[in-house]
Order: C-alpha cells, then sequence, then structure tokens
C-alpha cells in the first residue's frame, strides 16, 4: 500500500497541471498550484518534524520566485517532502508564470508582495542558521525582480482603473519594501550618515529590528585600513545642521544602538552589564546622545584587534560590509553598496519608483512624502530648483490637511532652497508661514530668527514691493464689546485688535484696514488708512484709526493690508471673538462681528415753532423756536437764520431759554420755574447764531424778534359778504440751517412759516339809512389774535383829507372805551356817520394788546431807544371800510305768457306771448326786442326783431306775440325774448331762467313723417 | 503595545495625536498616521473594495506591515481613529472593544461645550482616559 506522501502527491498534481498547462488551460493548471502551495503549507508545518529549511547555497540570496528552473527539483527533495526555502519559491515560480500566460501582471504583483511579506517571515524564523542578512538581501532582490517583472508584463489601460491604481499600489509597495530593506544594508556599512532622519524614513526603519544573526560577524584580520577609513567617514559626517539654527533632536533610523546589539550578539564577549541595559525588545530605546557618544568611543587611537573587546562602531561597519559581501551573490546589488555614490544612486531610483508608483495609486500622501526624500538628495547635490519644487508639495500636503508638526520638519528646507534660489517672495511667505506654526513647534530664539529673515528681507533691496499673506501671523478683529455706533455721516475713530504672532515686536511703516458692508456688496470697500508707523508687540495691540464719515448700514473688518519696508503684506482673517488660536484651521467657520453700525439718517434735532396762532404783522415781534434734540448733542452748533420777504429780523439780541419738560407745567407757578430755567442772551452775527454750550443736550426756545412788514392797508368787509382774506397774505417763512455735529458736518433744515394777521377783521353793516342820508354804521371787530386786545379809541377818517362827518366825528362815546376783546370774538361799534361818499374812508382804532408770545400775539417788542415810561405803548389799527351798494335794479318786467292748453304738436301753429311792463319811470319810450330761437327746433314766423314803443309811466304794458312752429317732439327751450338794449340789471324776467315745453308729435294721420 | 493613537478630523486633520513610546520620536508616529489616511480615504472613496464593511465605523487592518500593524477606525462625522500597535499578533476584537471604548471617549470629550468643534482636543481629563484605554489595551492583550 503506497504510503501518502508529499513528494508523491506534488509528481500527481504537478504532472496534471503541466498537461492543463499544455492544453493552454492556464487556469485549471494554476489551480493544480494553488492546491499544491495549500497542502505544503499544512504538511509542512504540522509534520512537527525538524526539518531542513535550505537557503544555505551560494545564489540563494538571490530570490527566485519568479525562476522556477532555478535548481532542479531533485536537490530539494528532503525525505518525503521539499526543502521550504527553494520549494515555496518554486511553487510561486510557476504560479506567477501561469499568471502572466493569462495576463494578469496585477495579481502577480499583489500575490508576490504577500508572499514576500511572509517569506520574509519565514526567513526571520530561520535568521541564525542564514546567512548574515540573508533576509534583507533576498527581499530586495524579490522585490526587484518582481517589480521588474510584473512592469514588463503590465500594459497601461488593459484593466478597469481601480484595479490600475491598486496595481500602482502594488508596485509603490514593492518598491518601498525593497528601498526600506536596502537602507537597512546601506546603514550597516555604515552610511547611515547619508540617511535623511526624516519621519518617514525614521517611521520605517526604527520599528525594524536589527538583523539577528547567531553570532555577529567579527572583523576580518587584515582589515585595519578598512577601518581607518570607516573612521574617516564616521568623523567627516558632521549631522546636517538645520537651518535658521533649527535645534532638533533628531529622528532615529536604528531600532536600538548599533554598537550594543551588535557587541551583544558577538558570540565571545561577555555581555555584562550591557546586557542588562537593553531589554532586546522592540523599544526605540535611543537617545541621539548616545549615538554621539558611540562615536566618541569609536576614536581612532587604542587600535588594537581584539576579540574580547567591544567593537568600535568603525569596525562593526567594515565586519558588516565583510559578512554582506559574502552573503550578496548578485553583482548590482553589490555594486550598489560598494560606494557612497553608487548607493545613492540605487537609493534614488528606488525612492523615485516608489514615488512615481504611489502618485498613479490612490495613495497620494506616500507619494508625496517620498518626493521629500528625493528633494533631500536633490538639495544636497545642488539641485535646489528641484528640491524647491518636492518640498513645496510636501508643504502644501501638510499645511493643506493642518499637520503643522509635519510641516514645521520640512518648511525650514524649503524655506532655505528659496533663500538659495533667490525667489524673495517664496522665502518670505515660508517664513511667515514658518512664523505662523504653533509656537510650540519652535523656539522662541528660532521664531526669532524667521522674523529677523523677514525684516532683514523687507528692508533689503528687493527690485519690487512682494506682496505676502500674513492672514495666519496678524489677525485682527474688534474690540469686544458692541459695536461703534455713528449717526449718518459722523466721522469717529475706530479701535481694533491685532494679534501680532511675531515673536518680537514689529514696526510697520503703514496700515490700512478696509471695511465691507454686511448685506450691501455693491457699495465696495472703505479703506481706513493709518499712515502713521506701528510697532506691534507680539501678542494683542490696541490700535485706532480714524474713521471718515460711512454710509449707513453695518459693517465689518475686511482686509488688513500693510507695509513693512518694501513689504506690502495682507492680511484677510476674519474677525474673531477671542485671541488667536494656535491652529487657525478652519476658524473661518466663526461668525463675523459686526465692528461698526453707522445709523440710518434719522432726525437728530427737530426745529419747531414754538407759537400756534397768528402774530400781529407791521409790529416788532417775538417769535419762538424750539430746538429739541433727539439723542444728539448740540454741542457748537450754528444756526443760520434766513429771513423770507416780507419779513425782518429787529436788531435786538436774540434770547434763549431752556425749556423744561412739557409747558403745561410752567403755566402753573410761571414764575418760579422761569427762574430756574436758563437764559441767555446771544448776538446774532451775519445771519448766525452760536448756540452755548448748555442747550447741548436739552431743548431749549429760541426767541428772535422780528417784523412782518406789509404795506397793504387792510380792508374791511361789509357784512353781507362772506368772503374771508386768504391765509397766504399774512405768512412769512423763515429758513433756519442747523449745523452742528462733531466737525459741523451735521445740518438740518427746516422753513419755518409764521402767520401774521391784523389784531382786527372788520365788517361793516349799515344799520339804518335816515332820511337825510346819515347812515348808521355798525363796525364789527374780529379779534383775529390769541390775545386780549384792548380798544381806546376808534374813529373815521378819509385818505388824504379831513373827514366832513356830519355832526361830531362820528365817534362813540368816550365812555365806551376802553372795550376789551377777549382772543377770537367779536365786538361791535356804532358810527352815525353822514358821507356822500363812502369810499375810501379809513376806520382808525387805537389799541393795546396784552398776549403771551408763547401763544402767539404779544405787546410788540420795546425798542430799546424808545421812552420806557413804564405804559403800555398804545398801537393804530387801521383799515378800509367797504360799503356794498344795491346790484339789482330792475325797472322793466318780461313774462313769458302761459300757452294755449291744448298741448303743441309738431308742425302745429302756435302763438307765443310775451307781456312787458314798465316798473319804474324810464326815459326810454322805444324798446327793441329780439326773439331768439333754436332752428332746428322751431320755426318763426313774423318779425324777430324790431322796435316797440312803450309809455315812459310807471305800470305801463304791452304783449310781443310771434308765430311758430314747433319742428321737434320733446321737451324743448321755448323762443326767448331778448332786449338788447336795456341792462340785464333792470330786467326782471318771469320765469327767471331758461325753462322747456313739451311739444308732442305729429298726430298718427299726418303724411308728415320725420326721419328717426 | 500600542505605540500612537490619533484622531483625525473629517478634512483628515489631527484632532489629537499621542504617542506612547518613551523615545521623542513622535514624528514618525505622525508620519504613519498621516500616511495611513491614504488607506482610509482608499476604503471610503472605494465602496466597492470594502463591499459588506461598508456600514461599519471599524475599518479593521490598514497597513500590512512587517513591524507595526495601524488600524483604523471612522466615525459617523468622519472622525477616523487611528491606532499604531507594535504587537504582531493583535486579536480583531480587542481592536474593536478598544476602539468601541475610545470613541466614547472621543464623544464625551467633544460634547464638552467648551470644545471648538473641528479644533485640536485639548481635554486633559480626555488624555488620562486615553492613556487608561491604551494600557488596558496592553493588559488585555497581555492576559
Amino acid at each position: 500500500m503506497p504510503v501518502w506522501n508529499f513528494c508523491n502527491f506534488f509528481i500527481l498534481k504537478e504532472s496534471l497541471a503541466f498537461i492543463f498547462e499544455m492544453a493552454q488551460l492556464h487556469e485549471d493548471a494554476l489551480r493544480e498550484y494553488d492546491e499544491l502551495e495549500l497542502c505544503y503549507s499544512e504538511t509542512v508545518n504540522v509534520a512537527g518534524k525538524q526539518r531542513d529549511f535550505g537557503g544555505v547555497e551560494r545564489g540563494d540570496d538571490q530570490a527566485a520566485l519568479l525562476n522556477p528552473g532555478n535548481k532542479p527539483l531533485t536537490q530539494i527533495v528532503q525525505d518525503d517532502s521539499f526543502r521550504e526555502f527553494e520549494f515555496r519559491q518554486y511553487l510561486f515560480g510557476c504560479q506567477a508564470k501561469l499568471l502572466f500566460k493569462l495576463n494578469r501582471p496585477y495579481e502577480v504583483a499583489s500575490r508576490g508582495y504577500s508572499f514576500i511579506i511572509s517569506f520574509s517571515k519565514a526567513l526571520a524564523l530561520y535568521e541564525s542558521i542564514l546567512p548574515f542578512c540573508m533576509r534583507e538581501v533576498w527581499v530586495v532582490t524579490a522585490c526587484l525582480a518582481l517589480i521588474n517583472a510584473t512592469s514588463s508584463h503590465y500594459k497601461d489601460g488593459l484593466v478597469a482603473p481601480d484595479v490600475e491604481k491598486e496595481f500602482y499600489r502594488l508596485e509603490g509597495d514593492l518598491y518601498s519594501l525593497c528601498r526600506l530593506k536596502f537602507m537597512r544594508l546601506a546603514y550597516l556599512v555604515g552610511y547611515g550618515t547619508h540617511l535623511e532622519r526624516s519621519p518617514v524614513n525614521s517611521a520605517s526603519l526604527s520599528m525594524l529590528p536589527w538583523p539577528k544573526p547567531a553570532v555577529w560577524p567579527s572583523i576580518p584580520p587584515d582589515a585595519s585600513s578598512e577601518v581607518l577609513a570607516k573612521e574617516k567617514m564616521i568623523l567627516q559626517a558632521s549631522p546636517r545642521a538645520k537651518h535658521f539654527g533649527i535645534q532638533r533632536k533628531q529622528l532615529p533610523l536604528e531600532p536600538s544602538v548599533l554598537l550594543r546589539e551588535a557587541n551583544r550578539r558577538r558570540a565571545s564577549l561577555s555581555a555584562g552589564n550591557m546586557h542588562e541595559i537593553f531589554d532586546g525588545g522592540m523599544s526605540p530605546s535611543n537617545k541621539s546622545h548616545a549615538a554621539a557618544m558611540s562615536r566618541t568611543n569609536s576614536s581612532p587611537g587604542n587600535f588594537e584587534s581584539s576579540i574580547d573587546r567591544p567593537m568600535r562602531l568603525a569596525e562593526i561597519y567594515v565586519a558588516a560590509e565583510h559578512a554582506l559581501r559574502n552573503t550578496i551573490s548578485n553583482p548590482d546589488l553589490l555594486k550598489s553598496l560598494s560606494s557612497l555614490e553608487e548607493f545613492e544612486q540605487k537609493y534614488m531610483e528606488l525612492t523615485k519608483g516608489a514615488a512615481d508608483n504611489y502618485h498613479h495609486s490612490w495613495w497620494k500622501r506616500h507619494g508625496v512624502v517620498l518626493d521629500g526624500e528625493i528633494a533631500a538628495v536633490s538639495f544636497r547635490h545642488g539641485n535646489f530648483d528641484l528640491a524647491a519644487k518636492s518640498y513645496e508639495k510636501v508643504c502644501a500636503l501638510y499645511a493643506g490637511e493642518g499637520w503643522h508638526d509635519l510641516l514645521a520638519e520640512v518648511l525650514p528646507n524649503l524655506a532655505e532652497c528659496q533663500k538659495i534660489l533667490n525667489d524673495e517672495a517664496g522665502y518670505l511667505s515660508s517664513c511667515v508661514r514658518l512664523l505662523s506654526l504653533g509656537k510650540g513647534l519652535f523656539l522662541t530664539k528660532e521664531r526669532q530668527a524667521f522674523q529677523s529673515e523677514v525684516v532683514r528681507l523687507a528692508h533689503s533691496e528687493m527690485k519690487q514691493p512682494v506682496p505676502l499673506d500674513v492672514s495666519s501671523l496678524i489677525t485682527f478683529s474688534g474690540n469686544a464689546g458692541p459695536p461703534v455706533k455713528l449717526c449718518d455721516g459722523d466721522p469717529g475713530t475706530l479701535s481694533v485688535t491685532v494679534w501680532s504672532g511675531f515673536p518680537d515686536d514689529i514696526t510697520l511703516d503703514s496700515l490700512n484696514l478696509t471695511l465691507m458692508a454686511t448685506f450691501n456688496t455693491d457699495d465696495g470697500v472703505k479703506a481706513l488708512k493709518s499712515s502713521t508707523a506701528i510697532v506691534l508687540k507680539p501678542g494683542k495691540n490696541t490700535i485706532t484709526l480714524p474713521l471718515p464719515p460711512q454710509k449707513p448700514g453695518s459693517y465689518v473688518l475686511g482686509v488688513l493690508t500693510g507695509q513693512i519696508g518694501k513689504l506690502k503684506f495682507r492680511s484677510h482673517s476674519f474677525s474673531k471673538g477671542g485671541p488667536a488660536d494656535s491652529d487657525d484651521f478652519m476658524s473661518y467657520e466663526k461668525p463675523v462681528k459686526p465692528i461698526l453700525k453707522v445709523f440710518n439718517p434719522r432726525p437728530l434735532v427737530d426745529l419747531a415753532a414754538a407759537i400756534s396762532s397768528a402774530l400781529l404783522i407791521n409790529e416788532p415781534q417775538w417769535i419762538g423756536i424750539i430746538v429739541k434734540p433727539i439723542d444728539y448733542s448740540l454741542k457748537g452748533a450754528v444756526l443760520h437764520i434766513d429771513t423770507g420777504p416780507g419779513l425782518k429780523i429787529e436788531s435786538h439780541g436774540i434770547e434763549m431759554e431752556g425749556r423744561t419738560k412739557p409747558i403745561e407745567n410752567t403755566v402753573a407757578e410761571n414764575g418760579s420755574l422761569t427762574e430756574k430755567k436758563k437764559f441767555e442772551l446771544l448776538k446774532l452775527e451775519n445771519g448766525r447764531v452760536v448756540f452755548p454750550d448748555w442747550a447741548s443736550e436739552t431743548d431749549s426756545v429760541l426767541w428772535i424778534p422780528i417784523r412782518a412788514i406789509s404795506d397793504q392797508l387792510p380792508k374791511g368787509s361789509s357784512s353781507g359778504d362772506s368772503q374771508k382774506r386768504s391765509i397766504v397774505d399774512g405768512m412769512r417763512t423763515i429758513a433756519l440751517k442747523l449745523e452742528f455735529g462733531v466737525s459741523h458736518n451735521q445740518i438740518f433744515d427746516r422753513t419755518i412759516a409764521v402767520h401774521f394777521t391784523d389784531p382786527f377783521h372788520v365788517t361793516t353793516r349799515v344799520a339804518d339809512k335816515c332820511n337825510d342820508g346819515t347812515l348808521l354804521l355798525q363796525v364789527t371787530l374780529h379779534s383775529q389774535v390769541n390775545a386780549m386786545l384792548t380798544i381806546y379809541d376808534a374813529w373815521l377818517d378819509r385818505q388824504g383829507g379831513v373827514v366832513h362827518m356830519g355832526k361830531g366825528d362820528g365817534r362813540p362815546t368816550s365812555g365806551f372805551f376802553p372795550l376789551i376783546i377777549s382772543p377770537t370774538t367779536r365786538a361791535g361799534i356804532l358810527f352815525s356817520v353822514c358821507m356822500e361818499n363812502m369810499a375810501d374812508t379809513i376806520l382808525n382804532i387805537k389799541y393795546g394788546i396784552s398776549g403771551d408770545r408763547t401763544t402767539g400775539a404779544h405787546p410788540p417788542v420795546l425798542v430799546e431807544s424808545a421812552e420806557s415810561d413804564g405804559t403800555k405803548q398804545d398801537l393804530i389799527f387801521r383799515s378800509a371800510l367797504i360799503f356794498q351798494r344795491p346790484v339789482l335794479d330792475p325797472c322793466l318786467a318780461v313774462g313769458f305768457l302761459p300757452l294755449p292748453s291744448s298741448s303743441l304738436r309738431v308742425g302745429q301753429l302756435v302763438t307765443m306771448k310775451w307781456r312787458i311792463e314798465r316798473l319804474k319811470n324810464f326815459e326810454q319810450d322805444e324798446i327793441l326786442y329780439e326773439v331768439n330761437a333754436n332752428t332746428l327746433n322751431w320755426m318763426i314766423a313774423g318779425l324777430k326783431r324790431g322796435h316797440v314803443s312803450l309809455s315812459p309811466e310807471q305800470g305801463s304794458r304791452i304783449v310781443i306775440s310771434i308765430l311758430c312752429v314747433p319742428l321737434v317732439a320733446g321737451y324743448v327751450h321755448p323762443p326767448q325774448l331778448g332786449l338788447p338794449n336795456i341792462k340785464e340789471a333792470s330786467i326782471s324776467c318771469n320765469p327767471a331762467g331758461p325753462h322747456l315745453v313739451c311739444v308732442l308729435p305729429p298726430a298718427l294721420s299726418s303724411s308728415f313723417c320725420i326721419p328717426a | 503595545m500600542i505605540v500612537c493613537v490619533a484622531v483625525v478630523g473629517h478634512q483628515n486633520n489631527p484632532l489629537y495625536i499621542q504617542s506612547f513610546t518613551e523615545a521623542d520620536d513622535a514624528l514618525k508616529l505622525h508620519h504613519v498616521v498621516h500616511c495611513s489616511l491614504d488607506v482610509v480615504d482608499e476604503r471610503v472613496n472605494n465602496p466597492k473594495k470594502s463591499g459588506p464593511m461598508l456600514n461599519e465605523t471599524y475599518l479593521g487592518l490598514l497597513y500590512p506591515t512587517e513591524n507595526y500593524k495601524v488600524y483604523g477606525y471612522l466615525t459617523n462625522t468622519k472622525v477616523k481613529f487611528i491606532l499604531v500597535t507594535t504587537d504582531l499578533d493583535v486579536k480583531d476584537a480587542d481592536v474593536r472593544n478598544f476602539f468601541r471604548r475610545f470613541h466614547a471617549a472621543y464623544v464625551d470629550a467633544v460634547s464638552n461645550p467648551f470644545h471648538v468643534p473641528g479644533k485640536k482636543i485639548t481635554s486633559r481629563t480626555f488624555a488620562e482616559r486615553v492613556s487608561t484605554i491604551v494600557k488596558a489595551f496592553g493588559l488585555s492583550s497581555a492576559g
């Protein structure tokens, strides 16, 4: 009974696969190999036997994973199975071959990567029996072989885009794995000083354990010259100083200090206390000072090759180099490690390969980071242009996502490149970015160095001004609290808080700040300027800027611009409520706080007339103007007074008095309150009055003496005439212009209309007319003013001459006076006059007035020069009297006589009759008459116009008749009788006006037809 | 051993990153976390590939490297939690459990009214809680 063993199974399976392959059934052949692999991995581990792993032959270090024919299978047969090292590579090689035939390079790469990882783990298990660094060398060669094979088989566009991306990602992974192992090998032979201590290298190398050979290679006997060379290399390689003198602890490239690790693994060395220091684990407990110490340890001098003495670093390098030379059979790889130049070339090739492939995949970050590594090499070789480009990409990546810690590592390098390239703008912006990074990332000294660079460049001989965005460095906001509130048109000052991120004071040569109106974008932006130099302290500064008048609206701060030397900076950060945070990322989401509110134009002051009723015309009167500030100071206000036509300002001083509360209160206890009131006499100069300070906040009344001039003699009216005098006659206007505000920028215009009137309106009525021509004339005086009037005397005279008034002068008895007329009441005076012609009669009234100027008419302003005898000044009012003459004086009566009882019909003759009667004696006896009729309606037969004689006696009559034919049915005007020679006023008609008569249509039998 | 935990905001900006190594080499862990965002992005942008775990917050192992492992977790608000560990044999359930507790701590931290969303988490309580969780993870995996 045949015993199952793997070899037999393998022979069976492989021959099956071979047959499938011959039949072009690659899929099936692949399946056979997959099954074989599965089966092998189960048996090889489960068996529990200690098997020979393999991989110790010369040339095994070169991966044969794509070369199934590398060794004949018979060589690797072991017991009933195969040696793992060779057989797994063989299996993968067969699978890869089939996959390539199936045109699936992606799958080769994908399977290959996992295979390399897992195989590397397997190698790690057997590391102690394998040659020194066998594992690393194998991975490097395997990766390179896989990359070559897959990329040569891969054609673009054959697969789906996402598979393509995945393929490139795998290629990138293979490259970077290869790069990692290659760097490890390079470190072991002493090129570590040329490896960039960047995060990416540190992350991969410091977490990758050292090779663990059973015994660390020892130094060959005749290597003293090589050791010396390495010593020299170590000494020459000074740690690269960071730009700007940045002091940073360097990132580790080694999981633990190589010196100790190597010495610990030397079998002959009694580890002693070293053993205790190490836990041997993964903890990267290396300190940079340890690295420095290791260098001092390896100082040349006590140079004796002793096996018991711990190896110095240079010796370790030489030993490793020798051991590697034994391990590595690949001439290319050997060459790459032979010299620094060769190493760098290979390193660049691998890094570029990884970066390019990652750029084609989803893993952009991996690619960009590796670009940074390429940039470091370019920089070292003086290829600054290339380096700057790559560094810019890396910086953009880190800055874009806010990884400031990583950015702080790369940005100084970029700045250095830009400085060397003389890219001023770029260099400045890099410096600003360095300054704006979190304060914890750089020391104050370093930040000061950045600032001094900025200032030095700003004041250096730059060709043209360089714009620079300092949004992250200089931030600004309005002061906390409510926004500044201004009335429309007012200037002001705006206080702004500016945070400076500079570590030292910085002098800004100028500073501009724009205001942006919210909700009103069409308005553009307003710039506030501060032309004087401003020194910003680090941290919070408060700056006050003059604010010119703005349009109404709500404003936020826009952009801050300014200049430092030739450097034009600009910060467009939005105002923030609090101090600038260390990271400005996403700070733009904060709501914007309005800094300034300019209110819509609103009344700031009100000027109004203090009086409501009319003043006396032609007399000096006080006019009161109430000045009412509406929450606005009138400090220093100037009032321009411009009187309209017919109005004149008297030369007296202007009085100004405070106005306390509502007026009603003052009425009761007038005396006591007025004392408390402020009062001041003001001078009118060039039509201007300057307000006193006390009047700036409170209401006040300005009393201006004026006189309305009217040269018209007031006319009375007769009692029958109800027509009133037009109010406009007494209207006068005063134009007032008040200038106030901080810089007299606010102007308030108001034209006040004041009504002036005569004290009385006179109506006359002839109460009785005596036979002797004496008239009893009743004169009614209507008081027009809101004041008490007292009449002392009244008389009539005629303009331009003495009036004959019959007996006496028609004056009422003196006992009648004084007559007191209350406001808006009437009083009557009876005159008995005898006059032939009453025209041009003038009524004179001597009166006094007692009124308050706050209500209306009042005693006239006393002229200072006038005799002030203390008595009341008597005023004279003159008014022309109007008499009415009777209008109608009929002397003829015309009557339309009734028509015959049978109604009128169209076409029927009818006689129209008028009767004329003489009402009074009248000279004319021949009367001209005329009959007018509408010819469309009437046909008139007979004389239309003619003379009739009428006897001159009163009551004589005559009848005029005329024959007519109505033409139209309906209500029509009858013919009219007119008397052209006699005035209409002398004719009394009956009926008085036009009237209608009814005309019936013609009888039915009639053949007389009128077309409809 | 967990060497690093990080909270990464929805714009891939770091909100909290804490390393637990003794050496002063946090920057390399920043790099690891940052680069692992590539994988998170890839998974999120290619729902086809993530397939069954479309609705799961736990993203699983992001990075099969030889020497360390990176695990990811994506909250509903597109905040990512990244865990870097040097333990090479980690139970998936442990990581899930870790992330669940970490998520709870994060939610508590950002619920603080004084925390500005989208800003770095500066809460000391959060840091203490995270280090407790990290320590507990080490213990449970050891035991």
